[in-house]
């Protein structure tokens, strides 16, 4: 087992370490078949992991110890692999969605220069996060945590010579420094507390401590609570919530098949993750959970109006992602760990095939990304349009309750619905359940949106010359095209190596939810769990979840319907109404159309007023005063006292002995003064 | 006072005095010869110390070839003395001033040890009587400061060779008086005969 | 007393030393320029066997006191030796390339060498003062070899003149310690100030200070250097700033640390003040050299400053340092000059810092050894130089001087900017022209120096700490 796991783990790493270090020489296509064979063997090794995890013998938690990490006094850390069934999970959306991405991008990639630099960081991210998952103690969850974060931001600028991408993998950077603040000062709380990171000495402790109180800014604080809500600090930043979510939708500068793997399915999910890790502290952190609550259902109506009115067609997918994770963690919030763990699970797929459908798509249409500018594609590219169908069913969650029969995002959404109406008692369960249903709606409206903008209507491409004018330069420039026909302005379907994966992660989005919701959320949850996931003596929220009424059962899905339809008769029954509500606007679009504002806020507030501190600091500080008096002034004065100390050196004796006789004297006086002291 | 008392002070006096118009005579004839009198008292006070053997070597040594000869050479040497010491005033305040802190210091501690006694029980060995002061300097010089003496040799060697290295020239070219060439220098070596043609001379 | 025999046995290296050079010293006169060659040989044998003398003689004291052969001695004697030697071999190739070979020169190296071996091993204010005044009068012949030369006239001159105002000082000092506590032993004007001979004695001290401070040319004392390292001929220099630093320093903690152990409190503040003057003065004034001669005066000032740091701190752990910094700072050194006479351009010495440019490109290995043999001097770690800094500084620390510690990291800082400059010109600037071939004997020495420095200081840092703290514990210090 213990090899088994090694391999899993590290394969990644030595895929992207030889891509990375020997690319250049060893060429473009061992680079990537290097990197996505060791990626097809971790995904191999997870499956079957998880079977044996799940079915088989390796159940209950097993850590691989492998090296000794830190060992200063009573802190320990280890460099280990940590396996039960949440890891398990994990392991398999990680290396499944990066395997197929690693697939995806051979097409997607094709005419980029640096392919093995790509691969390189794509194996990176995928063993950070690997690091990541299989965390035994805070340490090596918080390395992952920031490998995953230097992959993110490599990978978002992959395209450096684009300022934009630039500015959008520092913003990533930066927003997710707030978080990680938070996440190492929750560390640090919890090694004060506990005397312990590693998380199978630290749960058992942790009921003792409910209760304690702590002083922190001059008041009282939960102890648990606080450390929960630090905690969550950091994974809110690394997972887009509320507040700290403007890194994502500019994070989508990267390629596609990044965003697809890192913005959707994996590393914005970790926050979700830790969350449902550390369950054992949030199930006695009520004050933390509320906040979770809070947080995820405000993220999830707010990123799902924004969605509303976005053109772009991966920023609105972003926004979706965002409005998920919302999702995902109200979820946790109210206790229903293994229904956010379940809609991880499922998103991870249909928003991945979004993801890379929508890749698709700008690959047919030369990398133009503005769904205004496309339509009627349908009849151009018939898979990637029956894949992106699938998805939007997937994402709306459209199923019979009845039956319990559906796509993926029906099983997992709708449990995460009727969790929230069971936890309706307190104020934020409310919040969250009237949330869900209301951004189910939005989800719905936006998403087939998305898919009658971009495939049906009337094609707006055949007008624009300008865009494929460009794009045929390119094409001489490099001397082939996109695929073998003639006409490169004409959009085309997607080459079979990018429509390979879309189609296997479609599986996975039509039967994921069917399939596993049994074990996930079901009444085979604590068999399968086995423990991973804590619930506290009086969380029974899931079972009441499965007693909800059938009126509750059916609240998302009339949402959905009415977002539909709506949908419907705005894009496909008249076209033009779009452009006249973008036209004449309207307070609510305009807000909703600029993301609440929240980049002006922030660029007034947090940007501005950081560049005025650290221009203060910069001129003030450190070129005046430090490099003025430091450096600067040492090295002035130096000079100044050389140049006089040679004066003396005049070549005559009598000078010479002179200075001699001074120093006697001048020594003497000295060593009487000191004397006489 | 007796008059041992009154030898010393009038001595010391004149030694400090004469010391000061070393330095400070503006003719280096009369520098020297201040120089020399300050020998001479000094001399005087080895006698007044017990040292007369010291006094001669002072005087015989110091005065009679060393102090003579630096008069030969500051007589022989045209060097405008009056030009070197024109910095003289210039420097004159400030080192008047260094000079004087070091004489405030010196007299601050020699009181300070003088108060406290400090050198009471180690003085200078006893002088025995038994034998005259050249023998008794005789005594340890070729004994106990044996290695002194012959390191002393050892410097004056030093100085001896370093004279010559810089001095001696050997200049091609320069005549020189052979005696050994000339005692033995024969008639066939210093003749030669020549027959004369008529009218033709010697050319060579 | 020792019987004869014994204290001929104590005193072999020295005496060695004497017999040879008084030999030699016939051979030369008798034989003529003819000889020379065979002087130089036989100064160098004698000095080699000086020091195999001098590493396996007994130990003891011996001549009422005056004589010491202990650890201490042996140590510095077998360095003093060895690099007197380097400094024949050097001297006398320089000399026979100049055409100028004189039998006096090796003699007057074997002399100088017997007054810094009795300097080592002075245990008496008159063995202190007739070993320093041995050595400087051979010093000052060997500063003034090539007379016709006016700036090795001038230097010599200079040297000697200003040399005689220290003697001065040295003899005041002699003379007021001898007054105060009635002997001129060590040991015994050790005990007088245990007894209370107290202040005036240790008035004296200074001035003992300041003549030693000039021997080592330490700040404010050092005047002499710049002009004398200018202007005398490079191999002369090669020596006196190696050999004779070493006798003196260790005739500094002799004869404090024996002569004074009680009043460490007091020279200790002196030694200090002396020890950061040369430190910052070094480094200041080096800043605007152009001559690479007078930069290293400058250089080994600041380096004197370290090592006076190591006697400063009064403890055995000082003293090891001093020891073990005065090795490598003497193969540093030693090194840095024999590139100096490796390099001619055109008949001619280089010695500015323009005449380096672009040296990496006409002479590399010379270049390669003179950046490793700086760096080594700034004391970048692992070179030689950093270990001898490091040593120093841990002592001064141990000792409570940290402060003046931190004044010297920051001074050799400030003087890493001059060697910097050096690589800098060497490896980035354009070359003027042409670099005459370099004698295999120069470039032998340097290559070696930069070997040992760079590389082999690794492997020899562990004897000679073992070798430098069995010699330090001579001094009987906690």
């Amino acid at each position: 087992m213990t090899a088994l796991l090694v391999i899993l783990v590290f394969g990644p790493l030595l895929g992207a370490t030889v891509a990375g270090l020997f690319g250049r020489r060893i060429g473009d296509t061992p680079s990537r078949v290097i990197t996505t064979g060791f990626l097809f063997l971790s995904c191999f090794l997870s499956w079957y992991t998880f079977s044996q995890v799940t079915w088989g013998e390796w159940g209950g938690q097993h850590i691989v110890r492998l090296l000794p990490f830190i060992n200063v006094a009573d802190f320990h850390s280890d460099w280990s692999i940590r396996l039960d069934a949440l890891s398990a999970v994990m392991l398999v959306v990680v290396t499944s969605v990066s395997a197929l991405v690693h697939l995806y991008s051979w097409g997607y990639m094709a005419d980029d220069p640096s392919k093995p630099r790509f691969f390189a960081y794509l194996s990176l991210f995928t063993f950070a996060m690997l690091m990541l998952v299989t965390a035994a103690d805070f340490m090596q969850l918080f390395f992952g945590w920031e490998g995953v974060g230097l992959a993110s931001y490599l990978l978002i600028g992959f395209w450096f010579h684009k300022p934009t991408a630039n500015a959008a993998s520092i913003k990533a950077f930066v927003v997710n420094r707030v978080g990680d603040f938070g996440f190492a000062l929750g560390i640090m709380t919890i090694y004060w507390m506990f005397h312990t990171i590693r998380f199978a000495e630290l749960f058992p402790l942790i009921a003792a401590k409910a209760g304690t109180n702590w002083t922190f800014i001059s008041q009282e604080w939960s102890a648990l609570d606080l450390a929960a809500i630090l905690l969550f600090i950091g994974a809110m930043g690394k997972s887009a919530q509320f507040f700290l979510h403007t890194w994502l939708p500019d994070a989508m500068e990267g390629p596609t098949p990044v965003s697809a793997l890192i913005h959707a399915a994996t590393m914005v999910t970790a926050g979700v993750y830790m969350v449902c890790l550390l369950s054992p502290l949030f199930e006695y952190a009520p004050a933390a959970r509320t906040l979770v609550t809070v947080i995820g259902a405000t993220t999830a109506l707010f990123a799902a109006t924004v969605g509303l009115a976005q053109n772009d067609i991966k920023r609105v997918i972003a926004y979706s992602t965002c409005s998920q994770l919302g999702y995902m963690f109200f979820a946790a919030g109210v206790g229903a760990y293994q229904a956010a763990m379940f809609h991880l699970f499922t998103h991870a797929f249909f928003k991945a095939l979004l993801f890379l459908g929508a890749g698709s798509v700008i690959n047919g249409m030369h990398h133009e990304q503005d769904m205004r500018k496309m339509g009627a594609l349908w009849k151009l590219m018939p898979i990637t349009y029956a894949v992106m169908t699938i998805g939007t069913i997937a994402i709306t969650g459209i199923g019979i309750p009845g039956l319990d029969l559906g796509f993926a995002g029906f099983y997992s959404k709708d449990t995460i619905i009727e969790a929230a109406w069971a936890a309706s008692g307190s104020p934020a369960g409310a919040f969250a359940f009237v949330v869900g249903v209301f951004a189910a709606g939005l989800t719905a409206f936006y998403s087939w949106r998305l898919v009658f903008m971009t495939f049906h209507g009337t094609g707006k491409w055949k007008h624009d010359d300008h865009a494929h004018d460009a794009h045929a330069d390119h094409d001489d420039d490099h001397g082939h095209g996109h695929g073998d026909h003639g006409h490169a302005h004409v959009p085309h379907e997607s080459p079979w190596v990018m429509l390979v994966p879309l189609l296997l992660l479609s599986i996975g989005a039509i039967g994921a939810g069917f399939a596993f919701h049994e074990y996930f959320v079901g009444e085979g949850q604590v068999e399968f769990w086995k423990g991973a996931i804590f619930n506290g003596p009086h969380n029974e929220i899931l079972h009441h979840a499965h007693l909800a009424p059938l009126d509750i059962k059916l609240a998302p899905l009339v949402a959905t319907a009415i977002g539909t339809i709506g949908a419907i008769w705005v894009y496909l029954l008249n076209e033009g109404m779009r452009a006249r509500i973008a036209a004449n606007g309207g307070p609510i679009h305009t807000f909703i159309y600029n993301k609440w504002f929240f980049d002006e806020l922030y660029n007034a507030t947090f940007v501005r007023g950081a560049k005025f501190l650290g221009d203060l600091f910069w001129k003030g500080g450190d070129q005046k005063i430090i490099d003025g008096l430091g450096p600067n002034g040492v090295a002035a004065v130096t000079a100044f006292a050389g140049k006089g100390v040679g004066k003396i050196q005049t070549g005559y004796v009598y000078h010479y002995a002179f200075v001699m006789l001074l120093g006697v004297a001048g020594l003497l006086s000295y060593a009487l003064w000191a004397w006489a002291r | 006072m007796n008059l041992q008392a009154i030898a010393f002070y009038v001595l010391s006096v004149i030694t400090v005095v004469s010391a000061l118009g070393v330095v400070s005579a503006r003719n280096p004839v009369h520098s020297v010869l201040y120089l020399i009198l300050s020998f001479f008292t000094a001399a005087g006070l080895f006698v007044l110390l017990g040292a007369e053997f010291l006094a001669m070597l002072l005087i015989v040594v110091y005065v009679g070839a060393v102090a003579v000869l630096f008069l030969f050479v500051v007589m022989m040497l045209d060097v405008d003395f009056g030009s070197l010491r024109e910095g003289f005033v210039r420097y004159l305040p400030i080192g008047g001033v260094v000079a004087a802190v070091l004489v405030v210091e010196m007299v601050l501690v020699a009181t300070a040890v003088g108060e406290q006694g400090a050198a009471k029980g180690s003085g200078a060995p006893d002088i025995l009587l038994d034998a005259p002061n050249t023998e008794q300097i005789g005594r340890v010089l070729y004994t106990d400061y044996i290695y002194f003496f012959q390191a002393a040799g050892m410097v004056l060697l030093v100085a001896m060779i370093g004279a010559i290295v810089l001095t001696l020239r050997h200049r091609p070219g320069v005549k020189r008086q052979s005696v050994m060439d000339q005692v033995a220098r024969t008639p066939a070596k210093g003749m030669r005969i020549v027959q004369v043609k008529t009218g033709e001379g010697i050319s060579e | 007393m020792m019987d004869f025999s014994g204290a001929v046995a104590l005193a072999l290296p020295e005496i060695i030393l004497a017999v040879g050079a008084l030999i030699l010293l016939m051979v030369g006169a008798f034989g003529g320029d003819k000889s020379t060659g065979l002087v130089s040989v036989g100064s160098g044998g004698v000095l080699i066997a000086g020091a195999v003398a001098a590493a396996y003689g007994p130990l003891g004291s011996t001549f009422n006191g005056g004589f010491v052969a202990d650890n201490a001695a042996a140590f510095a004697k077998v360095f003093i030796y060895g690099f007197s030697a380097v400094g024949v071999l050097l001297g006398d190739r320089w000399l026979k390339r100049m055409a100028a070979s004189k039998f006096e020169f090796p003699v007057l190296i074997v002399i100088a060498a017997l007054g810094m071996g009795m300097m080592a091993s002075a245990g008496d204010l008159i063995s202190l003062y007739i070993g320093v005044e041995l050595q400087s009068l051979a010093l000052y012949v060997l500063c003034a070899f090539r007379r016709d030369d006016a700036k090795a006239s001038e230097a010599g001159l200079k040297y000697f003149v200003l040399g005689a105002l220290s003697s001065g000082l040295l003899l005041y000092g002699a003379s007021l310690i001898y007054g105060f506590a009635g002997s001129t032993k060590f040991v015994d004007i050790a005990a007088a100030v245990q007894a209370g001979a107290g202040q005036g004695a240790i008035f004296g001290v200074v001035f003992l200070i300041c003549g030693l401070a000039f021997k080592v040319s330490a700040a404010p004392f050092h005047m002499w250097t710049p002009d004398v390292y200018e202007g005398a001929p490079t191999p002369v220099v090669a020596f006196v700033a190696a050999a004779p630093k070493m006798a003196a320093m260790v005739l500094f903690a002799r004869a404090l640390l024996q002569g004074f152990p009680g009043a460490v409190g007091q020279w200790q503040q002196v030694l200090v003040v002396v020890a950061a003057l040369s430190m910052g003065w070094g480094a200041l004034a080096g800043l605007r050299q152009r001559n690479l001669k007078r930069l290293l005066a400058y250089s080994s000032v600041t380096n004197i400053g370290y090592a006076l740091l190591g006697i400063a701190a009064g403890t055995d752990q000082g003293v090891t340092a001093m020891l073990v910094f005065m090795v490598l700072y003497m193969i540093d050194t030693t090194g840095l000059f024999a590139c100096l006479l490796a390099l001619n351009r055109d008949g001619k010495p280089m010695e500015t810092l323009a005449d380096f440019a672009g040296l990496a490109k006409e002479k590399p290995g010379l270049a390669l050894c003179i950046t490793g043999l700086s760096f080594s001097v700034m004391g970048i770690p692992p070179f030689a130089g950093f270990w001898a800094k490091f040593y120093v500084f841990k002592a001064a620390i141990a000792a409570g001087l940290w402060p003046i510690a931190v004044f010297g990291l920051v001074a050799s800082v400030v003087a890493a900017f001059y060697y910097l400059r050096i690589i800098k010109t060497m490896w980035f600037d354009p070359s003027p022209g042409r670099t005459d071939a370099s004698p295999l004997d120069a470039r032998g020495v340097a290559v070696a120096a930069a070997l040992f420095s760079c590389g082999l200081v690794v492997l020899a840092l562990n004897p000679l700490d073992t070798v430098a703290k069995l010699a330090a514990a001579a001094f009987h210090l906690s």
